[in-house]
This record gives C-alpha cells, sequence and structure tokens, in this order.
C-alpha cells in the first residue's frame, strides 16, 4: 500500500510542478504591510528565503515576529505588499485566488494549531475531502488512500470516528494525513503542537520528520525550543527580519 | 460513494437541526403566506365567476306593464335576442320580531322545473313550492333565524298581514347574501303572489342576447331595439335592469379583497427575500471558519458555491414541502369562509398548476437568487480573511460608535457592550432592521386600514342624523304622516326625503338602471333634500350643497358622479326619472359610504322631475328621542301600527340598526383577511429576529468565550444578547411606524376606490402602534432568548476551539 502510494506520490509531482528547480521554495525581497490603526504596520521587512527539496524547516520566533505571515506567503493563504515567492517555481505572488486554491489543494497540505477538521465529516471523510475538492484519485480509491494514509500516521482505528470524539494528538495526525491526502511536495504546519501535550508533541514531530525524510518538504512555525532536535534548518524572525538561518546538525 | 461534501452538508443539516428547522419555517411561512393567498384568489375567482354564470344570468330585465307566454314566444324570435322568460318580484315586509319588519323580495317564478334565466338551485325541503308556502334562498335562514317548516309573516305592498311556510331552501348565487344586505330572498309561484293580496300577472321579462352577451353596449343595443319593437306591440315599457355583465353583485367587493391580498403578497414576498437574506447571513455565519479550512485543503470557490447553493434548495425544498400544503389548505379554507359569508357554492378546491409553480419558485428560487450573492462572496473571500481571528476581530464602522458608547456613564455596561453588538455588522444590522420594520409597517398597515374602514363607517353612521327611514308603497299625503307620526311618543322630528330610481338620459326615452334584480346593487336614485335638513351630513369633495332657490340644482354623491365623469361643476347633466327627462346643474358631489348613487334635488325640484303631487311624500326620515335598537323597535312598531289605523302600507322600514348591519357584513371580510394578513407578517418578522439573533451569537461565540474566561456569568452573557434583541426589536418599531404610514394611504386608496370611489382616510391606528409594541418587545425577548440561553451555555473551551 505504502509503494502504491508512493509511486502516485512520485506520479503526481511530475504532473504538477512544471520544472523541477532546486530550490522548492525561494522568497525574494518579501513585504508585507497591514494597515492597523494607528497606521501602517510591517510584518515582513524585505524577506529573502530559499528551501530545498526534502528539507524540515523551523521558523521560530516571538510572537508577532512574522511567523505565520511568512508562511501565509508560502501557503499564497496571503500575497506580499512587494517581492516574489517562487514555490516549485510557480510564481505564488502572481496567481489568483481560484489559481491558489487550485495550486494549493494540489502543491500543498496544511497543518492548523488547532487542527480544523471539519467537525460533521469522520476522519476518513475530511481526509478524502482534499481528494474530492481537487478532483484527485479514482472516487473508489480515495477511501483506500485515506485509510493507507492514517495508518501512516498511526490510527487507522479511528477512521470512522468523527473528530471530537479523537484526542488533541489523534486529531493532529488526522490533520497531518488530510495534509498529505492530495500527495503534495511540501507541508506547512502552523504551531502543530502547540496545542499539544509534550509527549504527543514528540510523536507528531517525529512524523513530520519521517515524512521529511521521505522526501517531503515540510516548513514549520513553532516557538518551542526544545524541539529543535528535529529540524535540519531553523530560520529565525524578529520584528519581520530573518535575524538567523542556521542548519542543524542533528536535522 | 458519496462525495465528502455532500456527506458533510447533509450532515450539517443534522448537526444544526434547529438553526435550519427554524430557517425552513421561516422560509415555509412565507411561502404559506403567499400560497394562502394565491391559492384563496384562485378559487375565489373561478368559484365566484362559475357560481354566477352557472346560473345564467339574464342580460337584461325589463319592467312591462304585462308579460304573458304568448310575449315570451314572441321576443325568443327578436333579432339578437338568445333566450326570454317572464318572471315578477314584488318587494314586501317580513316581520322577524313582533313589531320588527325587515324586507323581503319575492321572486315569482312560473315554472320552477323550467327556469330558464337567472336560475337557482334546490336545497333543501319541496321543489317546486306548494302553494301559500315560498322557498327561502338559504343565506336568509341566520339572518331571520328561520328554518323549513316554520312560518313567516308576510306583508305585499297591497295586501294583508300573512302567515306564510317555508317549505323548502333555494341557493341563489346571483345574488348578494341577505345577511349583508339586510333583506330576505323569497320564492314563489304566481298563485301564491296572488294569495298574498297582489295580483298574479307577471311584469318583467328576463332576456338575454346572443351576441356579445358580455359587453354592457351590446346588450343596451338590443334591449334598445327589442324595448322599441315592445312598444309597438302596445306594450309600456318601464325600467330596464342591466346589471353589469358576467359579474357576481359583489365582484367589486371580491376585486377588492383579492387585490389587497395581491397586494399584501407581494409585500409577503419582499419580507421572505430579506428574510431569507438575514438567514442565509446567519448559515453562512456559522459555516464561514468551515468555508475557510476548506478553501485551504483545496476547495475553489465555485465549489464552495454550489455546496452552499445545495444546502439552500434542500432547505427550499423543504419548505415548500411544509409551506404549499398548509398554505394551500389555509388558503382553501379562506376560500371557503369567503365563499360561505357571500353564499357561493364552493364546487372545486382544486388550485391551477400555475399557483403550485408559483409557490416553488417563491420557496426555492427566491432563496436561491438571495443567498447566490452572499454565499459567492462568502466563498471568494481569502483563507487569510476568513481564517484571521474570527469573531474577536473589530469592525472599524463600528469603533467610533462603541467610543461614543464609552462616554456614557449612566447605562449599565452590558447594555452599552450590546448597544455596539447592534452595530458591529452593519449589513446584518440592516437586513434584520429592514425585515422587522418590513413586518412591522405591514402589521401597522393592516390594523391602520381596517381602522380608516371602520372610522369611514363610523362616520357614515355618524352623517346619518336618523334613525329610522320609511317608505310608502304608494305617496302619501306628507301633512297627513307627519300629523300621524310626529305625535307619536318617542318621536323627535320628522322630514320628507321622497325617492325615485332615477336612469341616465337616453335620446330613445328608455329608463335603464345599472342594477341587479335585488335593485340595490348599482341603483340610482333621485332624492329630495329638505332646505336645511340637519338629518344628513355628506362631506363634500368638490362644489357646494344646493341652496333654496337653486330649482335647476342637483347634488351627487361620488356614486353618482362616477357616472357624469366629463360634468363638470356648474354643468349640466340630464336624468330620467319615471319616463321623464330633466335637465340639472351640477352644484357639488359629496361623499358618502356604502350608499348607491344618488342625485339630491330641492323638494320642488323633485316633485317637478318625478312627476310627484308637492304635497305627497313617498319616503320619510325620522329622529327619536332615544336611538337604541330597542327604542327604534318599539318607536317602529307604533308608527306601524298608527299607520295601519289610516290605511297607510309602509313599504319597508330601514333602521340604523339595519344599515349598521348591512355596513358591517360588507366590511367584515376585509378586516378579517386585514387581521390575518398581519399575524402571518408578525410570524415571519419574529423569525426574522430569531434567525438574526442565532447569527449574531454565533459570529460571537469566541467573544462570549473570553467574555467567561475573563469573568463574565451565564446572566451577563444572557442579558447582554436580549438586550441586543430587544434593542433591535425597538430600533425596528421607531422605523416601522412611519413606514406604515405611506403603505397605509396606497392600500386605503387602492381598496377605497375600489369599495367606495373614495380613497379610505389615512389613519395611525393606535392599538396597532401599541400592540406591534408590545408584540416586538415579547417577540424580541422570545426569538433572542433561545441563542442567549445556547450562548451562555457555552464553555470557554468550546468557544475558543470553534470551528
Amino acid at each position: 500500500m505504502i509503494a502504491q502510494i508512493q509511486n502516485h506520490h512520485r506520479k503526481f509531482q511530475e504532473e504538477t510542478i512544471p520544472v523541477r528547480e532546486s530550490k522548492l521554495i525561494e522568497l525574494n525581497g518579501v513585504t508585507k504591510a497591514y494597515t492597523v490603526g494607528t497606521g501602517q504596520f510591517l510584518a515582513l521587512k524585505g524577506i529573502d528565503l530559499e528551501v530545498n527539496p526534502g528539507e524540515f524547516v523551523a521558523v521560530v520566533g516571538k510572537s508577532g515576529s512574522g511567523k505565520s505571515t511568512l508562511i501565509n506567503m508560502i501557503t499564497g493563504i496571503d500575497s506580499p505588499t512587494s517581492g516574489e515567492v517562487f514555490v516549485a517555481a510557480t510564481p505564488v505572488h502572481e496567481l489568483n485566488q481560484e489559481q491558489l486554491a487550485v495550486w494549493r489543494g494540489k502543491n500543498i497540505g496544511i497543518v492548523f494549531q488547532f487542527f480544523q477538521l471539519l467537525p460533521t465529516l469522520t476522519v476518513a471523510e475530511n481526509i478524502v475531502l482534499p481528494m474530492d475538492f481537487c478532483n484527485r484519485y479514482p472516487p473508489r480509491e480515495r477511501r483506500q488512500r485515506a485509510i493507507a494514509l492514517l495508518e501512516k500516521v498511526g490510527i487507522a482505528e479511528q477512521a470512522d470516528k468523527l473528530p471530537a470524539d479523537l484526542s488533541g494528538g489523534q486529531q493532529q495526525r488526522a490533520a497531518i494525513a488530510r495534509a498529505l491526502a492530495n500527495d503534495p511536495s511540501l507541508l506547512i504546519a502552523d504551531e502543530p503542537t502547540g496545542n499539544l501535550d509534550s509527549q504527543t508533541s514528540d510523536a507528531v514531530m517525529q512524523l513530520f520528520a519521517n515524512l521529511a525524510k521521505e522526501g517531503k518538504t515540510v516548513v514549520m512555525v513553532t516557538h518551542e525550543r526544545d524541539l529543535s532536535r528535529y529540524f535540519t534548518r531553523s530560520i529565525l524572525l524578529s520584528d519581520g527580519l530573518i535575524v538567523a538561518n542556521k542548519e542543524q546538525k542533528n536535522g | 460513494m458519496v462525495s465528502p461534501r455532500w456527506k458533510k452538508l447533509w450532515r450539517d443539516l443534522q448537526s444544526a437541526r434547529g438553526r435550519m428547522v427554524m430557517m425552513v419555517l421561516a422560509i415555509a411561512v412565507s411561502v404559506f403566506g403567499v400560497g394562502t393567498i394565491l391559492s384563496a384568489y384562485t378559487i375565489l375567482m373561478r368559484e365566484v365567476t362559475q357560481n354566477y354564470m352557472g346560473t345564467n344570468p339574464a342580460s337584461a330585465f325589463l319592467e312591462l306593464d304585462r308579460v304573458d307566454d304568448a310575449l315570451v314566444q314572441a321576443v325568443r324570435q327578436q333579432p339578437g335576442i338568445l333566450d326570454a322568460e317572464a318572471t315578477s318580484w314584488v318587494t314586501a315586509r317580513l316581520e322577524v320580531k313582533p313589531d320588527e319588519w325587515m324586507p323581503i323580495l319575492l321572486f315569482v317564478i312560473p315554472d320552477f322545473n323550467n327556469m330558464r334565466l337567472s336560475t337557482f338551485q334546490p336545497e333543501s325541503g319541496d321543489w317546486p313550492p306548494k302553494e301559500q308556502t315560498l322557498l327561502l334562498e338559504r343565506a336568509a335562514q341566520q339572518l331571520i333565524n328561520a328554518k323549513v317548516g316554520d312560518t313567516l309573516t308576510v306583508q305585499t305592498p297591497n295586501g294583508p298581514k300573512l302567515g306564510i311556510q317555508i317549505s323548502g331552501l333555494v341557493h341563489d348565487p346571483g345574488l348578494a347574501p341577505s345577511w349583508q344586505e339586510q333583506t330576505v330572498y323569497a320564492y314563489i309561484t304566481p298563485a301564491t303572489l296572488a294569495w298574498l293580496g297582489e295580483g298574479s300577472s307577471l311584469q318583467i321579462l328576463k332576456i338575454s342576447v346572443r351576441d356579445q352577451p358580455e359587453n354592457v353596449s351590446a346588450i343596451e343595443a338590443t334591449v334598445g331595439t327589442l324595448a322599441a319593437w315592445l312598444k309597438g306591440q302596445g306594450y309600456a315599457v318601464d325600467e330596464i335592469r342591466i346589471p353589469p355583465p358576467a359579474m357576481h353583485p359583489h365582484q367589486s367587493q371580491m376585486n377588492s379583497i383579492l387585490v389587497m391580498l395581491l397586494v399584501f403578497s407581494l409585500l409577503a414576498l419582499v419580507l421572505s427575500a430579506i428574510l431569507t437574506a438575514t438567514m442565509i447571513g446567519g448559515l453562512l455565519a456559522q459555516q464561514i471558519r468551515q468555508i475557510g479550512i476548506m478553501k485551504a485543503i483545496g476547495a475553489r470557490s465555485n465549489q464552495i458555491t454550489g455546496l452552499y447553493l445545495a444546502l439552500v434548495v434542500f432547505l427550499g425544498v423543504a419548505a415548500v414541502a411544509l409551506g404549499i400544503p398548509t398554505g394551500n389548505f389555509a388558503g382553501q379554507k379562506f376560500a371557503g369562509v369567503v365563499g360561505e359569508l357571500l353564499n357561493l357554492t364552493i364546487f372545486s378546491q382544486a388550485l391551477p398548476a400555475w399557483v403550485y409553480i408559483v409557490e416553488l419558485l417563491m420557496g426555492i428560487l427566491i432563496p436561491l437568487i438571495v443567498a447566490y450573492r452572499p454565499i459567492q462572496q462568502t466563498s471568494r473571500a481569502t483563507v487569510r480573511e476568513i481564517l484571521s481571528d474570527y469573531g474577536t476581530r473589530r469592525e472599524t464602522n463600528a469603533a467610533g460608535l462603541d467610543r461614543w458608547l464609552g462616554k456614557i456613564r449612566w447605562i449599565d455596561n452590558t447594555l452599552l457592550l450590546a448597544l455596539g453588538n447592534t452595530f458591529r455588522r452593519p449589513g446584518r444590522f440592516f437586513l434584520t432592521l429592514g425585515l422587522l420594520a418590513a413586518a412591522g409597517s405591514m402589521f401597522v398597515t393592516g390594523l391602520n386600514v381596517k381602522t380608516g374602514w371602520e372610522t369611514y363607517l363610523s362616520d357614515a353612521a355618524a352623517n346619518r342624523h336618523y334613525d329610522l327611514e320609511i317608505r310608502f308603497n304608494k305617496p302619501q299625503s306628507a301633512a297627513t304622516v307627519n300629523a300621524i307620526i310626529s305625535n307619536l311618543p318617542g318621536v323627535e322630528r320628522i322630514e320628507s326625503w321622497n325617492i325615485a330610481p332615477a336612469a341616465l338620459y337616453r335620446s330613445d326615452g328608455l329608463n335603464i338602471v345599472r342594477t341587479y334584480p335585488d335593485g340595490g346593487h348599482g341603483s340610482f336614485s333621485l332624492r329630495s333634500a329638505p332646505t336645511g335638513s340637519t338629518l344628513m351630513d355628506a362631506p363634500l369633495i368638490k362644489g357646494r350643497w344646493m341652496q333654496a332657490g337653486e330649482v335647476e340644482a342637483v347634488v351627487l354623491n361620488q356614486n353618482a358622479a362616477a357616472f357624469f365623469p366629463d360634468v363638470q361643476i356648474g354643468g349640466s347633466l340630464k336624468l330620467m326619472v319615471n319616463g321623464r327627462t330633466t335637465t340639472f346643474q351640477l352644484a357639488g358631489v359629496v361623499k358618502q359610504i356604502l350608499t348607491p348613487a344618488t342625485a339630491y334635488v330641492l323638494p320642488e325640484t323633485f316633485a317637478q322631475a318625478a312627476e310627484v303631487a308637492p304635497e305627497d311624500t313617498n319616503a320619510v326620515r325620522i329622529v327619536l328621542n332615544q336611538h337604541d335598537a330597542a327604542a327604534i323597535r318599539t318607536v317602529t312598531g307604533n308608527i306601524e301600527n298608527a299607520l295601519a289605523a289610516e290605511s297607510i302600507n309602509m313599504k319597508v322600514v330601514i333602521s340604523e340598526t339595519m344599515l349598521e348591519g348591512a355596513t358591517s357584513g360588507h366590511v367584515y371580510i376585509f378586516i378579517f383577511a386585514l387581521i390575518l394578513i398581519s399575524v402571518v407578517m408578525a410570524v415571519v418578522g419574529v423569525l426574522g429576529l430569531m434567525s438574526s439573533m442565532s447569527t449574531s451569537v454565533i459570529e460571537r461565540t469566541r467573544e462570549f468565550g473570553i467574555m467567561r474566561a475573563i469573568g463574565a456569568r451565564s446572566k451577563t452573557i444572557l442579558r447582554n444578547v436580549i438586550s441586543e434583541g430587544v434593542f433591535i426589536g425597538l430600533l425596528s418599531w421607531i422605523v416601522a411606524i412611519p413606514l406604515s404610514l405611506p403603505l397605509s394611504w396606497g392600500i386605503g386608496y387602492l381598496v377605497g376606490m375600489l369599495s367606495f370611489r373614495s380613497p379610505l382616510p389615512l389613519i395611525l391606528s393606535p392599538s396597532a402602534v401599541v400592540v406591534w409594541l408590545i408584540l416586538i418587545i415579547v417577540g424580541s425577548i422570545g426569538a433572542s432568548f433561545y441563542p442567549a440561553r445556547q450562548a451562555s451555555c457555552l464553555t470557554v473551551r468550546e468557544t475558543l476551539a470553534y470551528v
């Protein structure tokens, strides 16, 4: 089953990513300004960043440093005020909302802090949903694939339960499985362990690390310094600027 | 395999069952309202026509000196005549209680088994009636509290009082119902008429025309030719009655009701659209975070739009499944009630397909149209816009208000918060306000129109300063009548107000009136109005009242003025009275409610125009010392006896009590319809508020979590939400009242012109204003309580983890 998924993975990558550049993510001079009550607030100040395929990158920094804004630029959830964002050579900053939805569904898996599973769908159905929206995989194979992904994250037995019946850790694993539904090359996680206890956090981090080892690129926002052992690289943001960008030895 | 997005749709419906039920109910109530009106409209329009046309109504009724079989046969051979038949009618009196009389119109039918024109159907008892018995029109039963087998005391103009048995009941849908006209209709044979003291010869020739039977001009032309032929044959042609072709006597009343109902149904459609928009806003507010997540995992805008439009379709289907059968049922019942009031037999309650189509479109298409834009806008919102701290963000346009409210020190903070929340979402706020204000204004309009109507009628009654009008079979000496009546105890004053049927001038000299066999609807009379009389006030519409010595002057009421649209004040008009043509000068036009077309002239002018002796009278108006029904009854009995002692027979006595009965009978249906409409509007409004408050609670779920986390008690949250609901309700009340005024004016104008040729007065009903205030406060509390309770029961964890 896993081999079958990996096969799909390769095939899908060939289909969806037009040019396989050496850099999976490339940000050039990205600035993001918000209008607030007191005037303009610069959340990002000319960020340049490159992420290679297979990296497991941590984006760390204090609250308000621009971490979430940075990953919103990568996912296309938000657009830069100036600068360029390329993901797998796709100029994300040039896509409109409709193009972004299609592109995101096929190329990016997003994991949220609060899991954000749809409450009225079972765990398996939550995972089938992105395949349905992006019309990926034949409908008959979708549930089979969802179960395989749940097996991969270790909660296959929870497939037919509603999210509310799962623990926080199980919900986050389900959210990771959902992020993998369309076999994207890039996983973006916004403080995925922020709502979990330390033991569950470790298990979830291990899962991400394994995915990175399998070839997925993972960019994760976190402010938990003791998780640094899982990352291949750590980017420190402060006041909208990258103040440190260093590779982790134990990644 | 069912796609998970459709599963989501289905489970969303199930999980938010209460909310969905409310949405379905709200749309269903609108469908119900429009369905009720449309089905009643279609049934009544069809059945009135079928009832009336089922009688094969005669095109015209010609009053001749004699009508026999040979004449009838000959008339049938005349050009343009389709059929002819002989009949007769006599207005007699019926004693309903000792000394209390009521008009009874006796129709004389030579052959009950071979009626050809203006027919009626047996209901129970004998058919045909035995001699010296009568058949009673079924609607008169309740009016006089009589049944088959009872004996009635009847007196014809030339006959003695006689007891006559009711041998059966008939249904005559060609006549306005007895209870409305305060007149009893009965059917007898010529032999019975002779027994009652009148000659048995028939005097009315009923005819139907062959060509263009629904064209009144064509009928007049044919009748003119026939009348000329009749005169040539030696017959005296007196009054010719041509009722409006193919129209029930109460068709115009029915049209007024139906037009009013249709206007309200259009307003209900608007209300339904606003309500749906409010509901959809609430639904989207509830689902917006999930929409954001679905977009984040790859859903395109059109997929989201399709999903929620499908949800709206589902809700619409459920609403029509509920609204159509109940609305149609209510419409059928309403049509039944109106049918019964108008003495119609509802042969079929079937509804045409177009009614179902309109209802389906209303319940499904309108919600879809209204929902499309907000759904599309929400679907197109960016993921960041949707997911960025939804439910706690500050609306920039509410900030100024919050600052202003913050300066108020004398109001409790919770209430200030509620006030602030009201304006948090201006779009939703104005939609809810609009919905409630629309419902409120329609509710108040319904009752305003009702009040306008009642005021009109009470004004009409107040303009009549007499208690009794007595008409005689033959002109009597005014001095004698005066002497007899004015000496009776209880009588304060008596005046002679002569009356004669009038007709529009025709060059051929024919006396053609546009009235029905009952002689009431569409009739036109010339009346003498004593100079300086205070027995009648008639508000002037234009011109002035006549003055002493103005022998050529005439004052028309608005119904009579409608016959002369081109005649201006000072202009001349010609009338025919008793076959004689007189030219008058129009002095003024007055307003008289529920009074047939009447032309008022000075007594000397009347005597000349109607060719009656100036010292005679055929109608007197009497003022009594006491004005209650019992006093009127007693004095009427005394007058009756005193006149009988002098061998003077009264033709008819019209008391103020009877006039009130007749006028209120005509408006009862309107009032009933208006109250029904008002109630539907109130229900829709309260449902809308409930929906809006639920939306508000959903949008603020996180805020409530934060409030609870920082120490707010359930009671505080409950009070906050309820205060917001009541505040919106009160604001809507303030808007609804002025909004109801132009609406009331418009509907009052439409209905008044259709019914009285005069717009209803614009009156703001104080009771409507107060009742709506109470309703809106109680409704707001009720509508807010459930969402408020839900909000107050949420735990901090639930609210902050809200998806």
